[in-house]
């Protein structure tokens, strides 16, 4: 979200080009490593453009900033003007995003228990009951975020099968605006950007709910009401919980200090001339094998050349499994109470108002109320009828 | 020391030598093939190596495709692989997707990789929210924030901007990042198929701003797509203006829909879930943003209980590609001459040497690196290598590979121990964490939690049947 007027605008006559140059020169005396001395803020090699090259890549010389040409010494004045202004209204369409200051938040409320009634219509199908996640989508809560938050010191360094660290949005993220423009505008999954502002402040007030976290102090119960002004004294447990330090006007350089030291990060650089080690560098006796490991690959493993099996193989077609369709596909939903269920005749009959042609059709296409195109399966149309059929009991 | 001299013994011996490929019957080869120089000679095997039982009927018979018409040019308008090739394709698991595979990855098979490009259906594919397919005439870009005119372009007006062509990988920051623990595949497609690399053009970010005004109080850039996630990601400004690209072409054609057609983000060498895809909106700003993917996930927590935000390049990392658990040696007996093929990449700079071992990591050759040699970018290397007697080294253990790459940056690749418990493990220091958990100093290595940026060197165990198998190798 633009916010010009709320920075301190900082008086200078450096283009950002040249902070660049000289902060990667000042770099270079600091830096005690191998080959290349120009660092970049992640600690890699910086190739600037010099004498037409960046690197092994030759560049038009009359495009970049070192040359005589873009300078305007040969007539060619920098300026392509493409594009066009952006309109207001076309700001306020498209730059939605909120940040942890409460830039783009906007005004509203919404209360736990409505948010737990759109997360059971809305989101319990991939999340699970009160957040406990399932089928692959992430789980929102494990219990009291404070307490879940000790968890994060957790390793199995030697053990295996020891609990490790719960990342949730109680025990892990660091600000609470990530919540409410993510799901503003990437949920629900199958149909996202289709919530009002109140319905995600009753979402994130039922997130805080079944995370046990506090707003200013008080415990978020049952009856709580959030609004905007709450909504900036949520309390999130681990907000120090991140390295380096990115906020605020020394943020850039926490960054390039703490990338500048391989440590860090699990890195090893060797000294300046160093050789790596040749011989006897580590003992190997401990091997560890893959011992069953993760083996269901879809496709399977193959390195085989042969012919495909053909689409119109007859076999393909008499061994096609609609119920295993059904589980792997559709289940998630409608087995979720999301849906009516396979064989579920009296929770069907309303589908079956306009006709089996137009329920087939919806399924195929889609619909406005969340079932997505052939339930987002992969089938074809003989294969996805032969679900539907399944599904009808017929 | 005895074992060590054997081993190096034993890999100088294993190096080619054209005498002995050229084999012992020098004399009755040239007798039969005459006016055939040395040097031609040198370089094919002796006939008697060669000696057929009897005739190949592949040989002997026409084939159907040559004695009957191919198709016409106008089949298969877009060209198509080989039908044999179905098996080259790629593949997920349930373990990284979501139920109905739209938060998911399906991973590149690099098993059966050829040099250092990708093909396009190939490319490892990645998706929050399933993969977009957008109509190019309906496609906006904004720009916006801390610059001088905010704008909006076209995808025909982004194309007018002068445009630059560069080779480099992209790679998930969560490569082998279920393998922190033990090895969890044996597979190289899922063990280190969580990257592609492919030819790219498109415009340095930095030749736009140089239009807009790029305003001096900008330190951050947000990148947004228009995909049903709208993954975003914060970006140093000083990398927008360093080598930030935004793409539309890749190897020749238009970006795949994969690859977040018709335009992503490209930062070389730095996660590929910064490269946002289907790219909808740039927005510069003094602060980040804290958007999904920068704190809930991509964030790599240590040992100490504090997390990694803001993880940026891929560190320096290779493999071998050939043998591998998919290639195995199984048809390979002892004397065969075989080439040890594989890929080195650093999202810090350019490969500078890769080193190969035989044991699994305690002793290493200098492996020799081959094609083009470029910055951010898959790099081949090669080591030609005689099969030994039950794929057995010398100390009559199983040959175990493990490859370490070297970068620009003067980075190494770490061992597994060194990535988890700090440059300076040892066996003493692990020994006493085994007995008392609590002797571990929290304050060195990653740990085993952080899921991304793992980078340590990898090993492929030759079974005495010339099968390959993953393994990692511990120091106790």
């Amino acid at each position: 979200m633009f916010k010009s007027e709320l920075y301190k605008i900082i008086a200078t006559s450096l283009v950002a080009t040249v902070v660049l140059a000289s902060s990667a020169q000042a770099e270079e005396s600091a830096y005690n490593g191998l080959w290349n001395a120009k660092k970049d803020i992640s600690g890699g090699v910086y190739y600037p453009i010099k004498d037409g090259k960046t690197g092994p890549y030759y560049v038009n010389p009359q495009v970049y900033e070192d040359s005589d040409i873009a300078k305007g010494k040969d007539g060619l004045k920098v300026g392509y003007n493409f594009g066009r202004l952006a309109t207001q209204n076309e700001l306020l369409a498209w730059d939605k995003d909120i940040m942890p200051d409460g830039t783009g938040l906007p005004e509203g409320y919404g209360y736990v228990d409505e948010g737990e009634a759109l997360y059971e219509a809305k989101c319990i199908a991939c999340h699970g009951d009160f957040g406990s996640g399932g089928g692959g989508y992430p789980a929102l809560a494990a219990g009291k975020g404070k307490e879940m938050k000790r968890t994060l010191t957790n390793n199995r360094w030697l053990n295996p099968t020891a609990e490790g660290p719960v990342r949730m949005f109680g025990s892990y993220w660091p600000v609470a605006s990530t919540m409410f423009w993510y799901i503003r505008d990437a949920m629900p999954h199958q149909k996202s950007k289709t919530l009002t502002d109140n319905e995600t402040y009753s979402l994130v007030a039922y997130m805080l709910y079944i995370n046990d976290m506090k707003v200013h102090g008080e415990i978020v119960n049952e009856t709580f009401k959030l609004d905007r002004e709450k909504f900036m004294k949520i309390e999130m447990p681990n907000r120090n919980g991140f390295i380096p330090d990115i906020d605020g006007p020394n943020g850039i350089e926490n960054v390039r200090e703490f990338f500048a030291k391989a440590e860090n990060y699990g890195g090893i650089r060797l000294a300046k001339g160093e050789e790596p080690c040749m011989e006897n560098c580590q003992s190997t006796d401990n091997i560890l094998r893959v011992d069953g490991g993760i083996t269901e690959f879809e496709p399977p493993m193959s390195v085989v050349r042969d012919l495909p099996p053909q689409e119109s193989d007859p076999a393909r077609i008499v061994t096609f499994n609609p119920q295993a369709a059904y589980a792997n596909d559709c289940a998630m939903c409608h087995d979720n109470g999301v849906a009516p269920k396979a064989g579920d005749t009296a929770g069907w009959a309303p589908f079956l108002e306009k006709g089996y042609p137009q329920l087939l059709k919806n399924a195929i296409e889609g619909t406005n109320n969340g079932m997505p195109a052939k339930g987002g399966s992969s089938l074809n149309d003989e294969e996805f009828e032969q679900v539907i059929k399944y599904i009808l009991g017929q | 020391m005895e074992k060590i001299k054997k081993i190096l013994k034993r890999n100088s011996d294993s190096v080619v030598k054209n005498d002995e490929i050229a084999g012992l019957d020098r004399r009755g080869f040239f007798r039969k093939t005459g006016a055939m120089s040395a040097i031609a000679a040198a370089s094919v095997m002796a006939p008697s190596a060669l000696r057929a039982t009897e005739d190949d009927p592949n040989i002997m018979h026409h084939p159907d495709w040559g004695q009957s018409w191919g198709d016409p040019v106008t089949k298969n308008r877009y060209g198509m692989p080989s039908k044999y090739e179905h098996n080259n394709t790629r593949r997920t698991t349930k373990l990284l997707a979501s139920g109905n595979y739209r938060a998911a990855i399906a991973v590149t098979p690099i098993h059966e990789s050829e040099g250092i490009i990708t093909p396009n259906g190939l490319f490892f594919s990645r998706s929050h929210g399933g993969t977009a397919h957008i109509d190019p005439n309906k496609w906006r870009l904004m720009i916006n924030g801390l610059v001088e005119k905010p704008i909006v372009l076209t995808l025909e007006e982004l194309k007018r901007y002068p445009r630059i062509t560069r080779t480099h990988f992209i790679e998930c920051p969560a490569n082998g990042g279920q393998e922190w623990r033990r090895p969890q595949y044996n597979s190289l497609q899922f063990a280190k198929g969580f990257m592609s690399c492919a030819e790219w053009t498109g415009v340095y970010i930095k030749t736009i701003l140089k239009d807009l005004g790029l305003k001096p109080n900008a330190k951050w850039m947000l990148a947004e797509g228009s995909d049903n996630s709208e993954m975003g990601r914060s970006v140093p400004v000083e990398k927008v203006l360093d080598d930030a690209m935004l793409v539309w072409g890749q190897n020749g054609e238009a970006l795949r829909p994969e690859q977040g057609y018709p335009v992503r983000l490209l930062l070389p060498g730095w996660e590929g879930n910064l490269c946002v895809k289907w790219l909808k909106r740039l927005e510069f700003a003094e602060e980040p943003w804290y958007a999904k993917e920068e704190t809930s996930k991509y964030t790599a927590l240590k040992p100490t209980g504090k997390a990694i935000q803001h993880f940026y390049a891929n560190e320096v990392n290779s493999t071998v590609v050939t043998p591998s658990p998919e290639k195995p040696w199984t048809n390979l007996k002892e004397g065969d001459m075989v080439e040890i093929e594989g890929l080195a990449w650093s999202g810090m700079g350019t490969i500078t040497r890769v080193d190969l071992s035989f044991d699994g990591g305690n002793n290493y050759v200098k492996a020799n690196l081959k094609g083009l040699i470029l910055p951010k970018c898959w790099t081949r290397w090669s080591y030609m290598y005689k099969i030994p007697k039950g794929f057995k080294n010398p100390d009559g253990k199983q040959i175990i590979l493990t490859s370490r790459a070297m970068d620009d940056a003067g980075f190494i690749q770490p061992t597994v121990d060194q990535e988890i418990f700090g440059k300076d493990v040892s066996a003493e220091y692990l020994k006493a964490a085994l007995e008392d958990n609590s002797k571990i100093d929290k304050n060195k290595g990653m740990g085993v939690e952080s899921v991304y940026h793992r980078n340590a060197i990898e090993s492929w165990e030759v079974a005495e049947n010339g099968e390959v198998n993953h393994v990692q190798i511990r120091t106790i």
